[in-house]
């Protein structure tokens, strides 16, 4: 087996675990099949940092696949950082989402009876 | 006076909801991320024929590969995402109609049709006989078509929380907008391989 067998063989590997965790996870959470009812008045997201953040880490993500030596997938010093601040972004911005939500949910503002 | 009653809600109690008043934001917010992908995609499809026109005459896979061809393996994988995309329409239809066990096993279906793609796609690579770093050719063909199973992967990613989600019995004939998002999206990742199959293999 050469190779790039071997690689593709482990990414085909890597895709059916990934998809296994989601399904294990995803089975964990429980949702109510009754229609939801959002709450009432005008909600927006607060400003957040994280979209630059993701981005930034992304681009650190690229520039390490872009610019490595020929014997190398990735070149470590870039693509290391960019990956952990892009998951970690990913994860807070994440977090920070369902924050809201439950504030939203708990009617913390914005809640003006006849808004 | 008794025409205006509907309109009056108390602070518990809106007498419209956001969702009766108009598209669910999740399929607003979908819609959008395609917009998004729609104009990736046209830059990708931009750098392709960038790269062919600048060299005409030589566009081609570097030797000793030989052209793309659809057979074996690039025209079946094709029918079979494109027969997937039926599958998950056929999953929106049984979750319309509130059957969530015939909702859950097209998707299912629809999920094995698609890693069949994926496989199918990364077979192909181990055929080819060159690689990303072999020329411009190589270096567009396997962006496109590396990015596009990474977007397959994502809808696979999809497909398997509805999957999940359907077999708890979270959905119903009245709350289903995921599912319909997921499958805005799968038809998304459909049509862009027909414009991406029928770019590299038959636009010579």
């Amino acid at each position: 087996m050469s190779d790039i067998t071997f690689g593709y063989l482990l990414l085909a590997i890597g895709i059916g675990s990934v998809l296994g965790a989601v399904y294990a996870i995803t089975s964990h959470v429980s949702v109510s099949a009754a229609r939801p009812r959002p709450p009432r008045g005008v909600h927006l997201p607060n400003p957040s940092a994280l979209p630059v953040i993701i981005a930034v880490g992304g681009a650190l993500l690229g520039a390490g696949l872009a610019f490595r030596a020929d014997n190398q997938l990735a070149n470590p010093l870039l693509a290391v950082p960019g990956l952990l601040i892009f998951v970690a972004a990913v994860v807070a911005w994440v977090r920070a989402a369902g924050r809201e939500w439950d504030e939203t949910e708990g009617g913390s503002h914005d809640d003006v009876p006849g808004h | 006076m008794s025409a205006e009653a509907p309109l009056m809600h108390t602070a518990s109690e809106p007498a419209v909801s956001h969702r009766e008043a108009g598209m669910p934001t999740p399929l607003v917010g979908m819609l959008l991320f395609i917009a998004s992908e729609v104009m990736f995609f046209g830059g990708l499809f931009a750098s392709y024929f960038n790269a062919r026109a600048v060299h005409i005459g030589v566009w081609a896979p570097p030797p000793p590969a030989q052209e793309l061809e659809i057979l074996p393996i690039a025209l079946p994988i094709t029918i079979i995402l494109v027969a997937s995309s039926f599958t998950m329409q056929f999953g929106v239809w049984a979750i319309r109609r509130g059957d969530q066990r015939a909702m859950r096993n097209w998707t299912l279906l629809t999920l094995l049709l698609g890693l069949t793609f994926l496989l199918g796609q990364i077979f192909d690579y181990t055929t080819l006989g060159f690689g990303i770093r072999d020329g411009a050719f190589g270096t567009v063909f396997y962006t496109l078509t590396g990015f596009h199973g990474a977007h397959v992967f994502g809808g696979a990613v999809g497909l398997t929380i509805l999957a999940a989600r359907a077999s708890q019995g979270q959905f119903s004939q009245q709350n289903h907008v995921a599912v319909e998002a997921i499958s805005f999206y799968w038809h998304f990742v459909d049509v862009v391989w027909i414009a991406l199959f029928s770019t590299l293999y038959f636009l010579r």
